[in-house]
């Protein structure tokens, strides 16, 4: 972006430069300075660093230890199945992968589901049909494991489910 | 006030034009890429990818006014431009004012994607109804309306350090609202998860990358505007400015990385790619 001096009509007029000068009405003095001149610019990208790795690092922690509140009922109760399974349907855009996935490992990680395309396959659109949602989300014309996935195929069947 | 001392000790770091050509052109032809296979493969008309359509379309534009502004820079360097002129001056506004919208809209375009994500995660029931395709295109028309006008704004009224305040603002006001919004998606979904399986770092690998990636992109142009309003004549402030040129090739890298980041991941927009592209 270069910038020229707009306060001055006459300058513009006059002296106008087609670079990436900025500012340089007023010689700055550069004497009697106590500490570095790039000072500013250390500091701040230092300061940048430190957010991001701080940033990254209090995300991992919530990854490991449970930060948030803490369901009180913890075990596999058929209530708490119930509870899952709605929220389940719920938030079936985060979920989906997790029931594709169930046994595949740690391939494909949860939030990379979250942030990446939200695909769905066969297993997830028959497993969510069941409870009749209408306006069921569109289940998408691909799978999250690549194209020449022979479960893509079938999952021009969850169309029908959907309302456009 | 002591004006001996013409030179400045902190030279203006300047950066090869080949390089900002060349990060241009990429980043240039990345976004076109994204663009078309959006709007030519059918599938992919949904309000995420109309999102992400957007995003690629504003990151093309600031690509495209960068790569002119360049070639005229070349051609004012050589002598072939006359450098005072009315129609220099208009060209001038016109690019900075291109590249003021596709800023802005790159804002928008992030805010507007982390509330697409967050509906669809919260209220995936209600996606459709909430989200459906007249909402989303009236949104982008009012984003690019929106940016549009604030870009002749700003650049017009460049002087005023309201505008320049009024940027600064915005910027950080969309920052916080899309830390929110995701912070709070990954706490969600990590709180349910741990009934499942162990989870291990990767979102916080993805949610870092998304940040930092923004962060250090943005945040040295962003304090480089606010140096210029506050402190125009000390000379450490001047050091920093000196660094303008580096300021403008990270805002032009993230118009490069951005299709990486939030387009190439998805694996139906990869596939349609493959579709487009002869070679494959």
């Amino acid at each position: 972006m270069s910038s020229h001096n707009r306060s001055q009509s006459s300058a513009r007029r006059g002296d106008y430069v087609w670079q990436y000068e900025y500012y340089d009405d007023e010689p700055v003095s550069f004497e009697g300075l106590k500490a570095h001149r790039y000072s500013i610019v250390i500091g701040f990208w230092v300061g940048l660093a430190v957010f991001v790795i701080f940033m990254f690092f209090v995300l991992t922690m919530l990854t490991k230890t449970g930060l948030t509140h803490d369901p009180k009922k913890d075990d596999d109760s058929d209530d708490n199945n119930a509870v899952s399974r709605a929220f389940l349907a719920e938030s079936r855009s985060y979920f989906n992968f997790y029931i594709s996935k169930e046994g595949e490992g740690k391939d494909r990680l949860p939030f990379d589901g979250l942030l990446a395309d939200e695909t769905r396959t066969d297993t997830d659109c028959d497993f969510l049909s069941h409870f009749n949602i209408p306006n069921f989300v569109t289940c998408e014309h691909n799978s999250s494991l690549g194209e020449d996935d022979p479960l893509s195929k079938g999952n021009s069947d969850c169309l029908a489910l959907a309302e456009v | 006030m002591n004006t001996s001392m013409n030179k400045t000790d902190c030279p203006e770091l300047t950066v090869p034009v080949p390089v900002f050509f060349t990060i241009g052109v990429f980043s240039l032809m990345e976004n076109l890429l994204v663009v078309v296979a959006v709007i030519y493969n059918r599938n992919l008309h949904s309000p995420m990818y109309g999102f992400m359509c957007s995003l690629a379309g504003f990151n093309t534009i600031a690509s495209l006014a960068k790569t002119c502004e360049n070639v005229l820079l070349v051609f004012a360097d050589a002598g072939q431009l006359e450098k005072i002129g009315s129609s220099e001056t208009k060209l001038d506004d016109v690019i900075d004012s291109l590249l003021c919208m596709s800023f802005l809209g790159s804002i928008f375009s992030f805010l507007a994607i982390a509330v697409d994500r967050y509906v669809s995660v919260f209220h995936a029931l209600r996606y459709h109804n909430i989200m459906t395709m007249r909402r989303t295109g009236t949104s982008l028309g009012i984003i690019w309306t929106i940016c549009g006008v604030s870009a002749m704004f700003i650049v017009s009224f460049f002087d005023f350090k309201f505008i320049m305040i009024f940027f600064v603002c915005l910027f950080l006001i969309c920052f916080v609202v899309i830390c929110f919004l995701y912070v709070y998606m990954f706490m969600l979904a990590r709180n349910h998860a741990r009934k499942i399986v162990s989870v291990n770092s990767g979102g916080a690998i993805t949610l870092t990358i998304l940040f930092g990636a923004f962060v250090l992109c943005w945040a040295p142009f962003f304090l480089h505007i606010i140096i210029m309003a506050v402190c125009p004549t000390d000379p450490y402030c001047e050091c920093y400015r000196s660094l303008f040129q580096l300021h403008v090739l990270l805002l032009m890298s993230h118009a490069l990385i951005d299709p990486a980041i939030y387009a190439f991941r998805s694996a139906e927009l990869r596939h349609t790619f493959r579709k487009m592209l002869p070679c494959s």
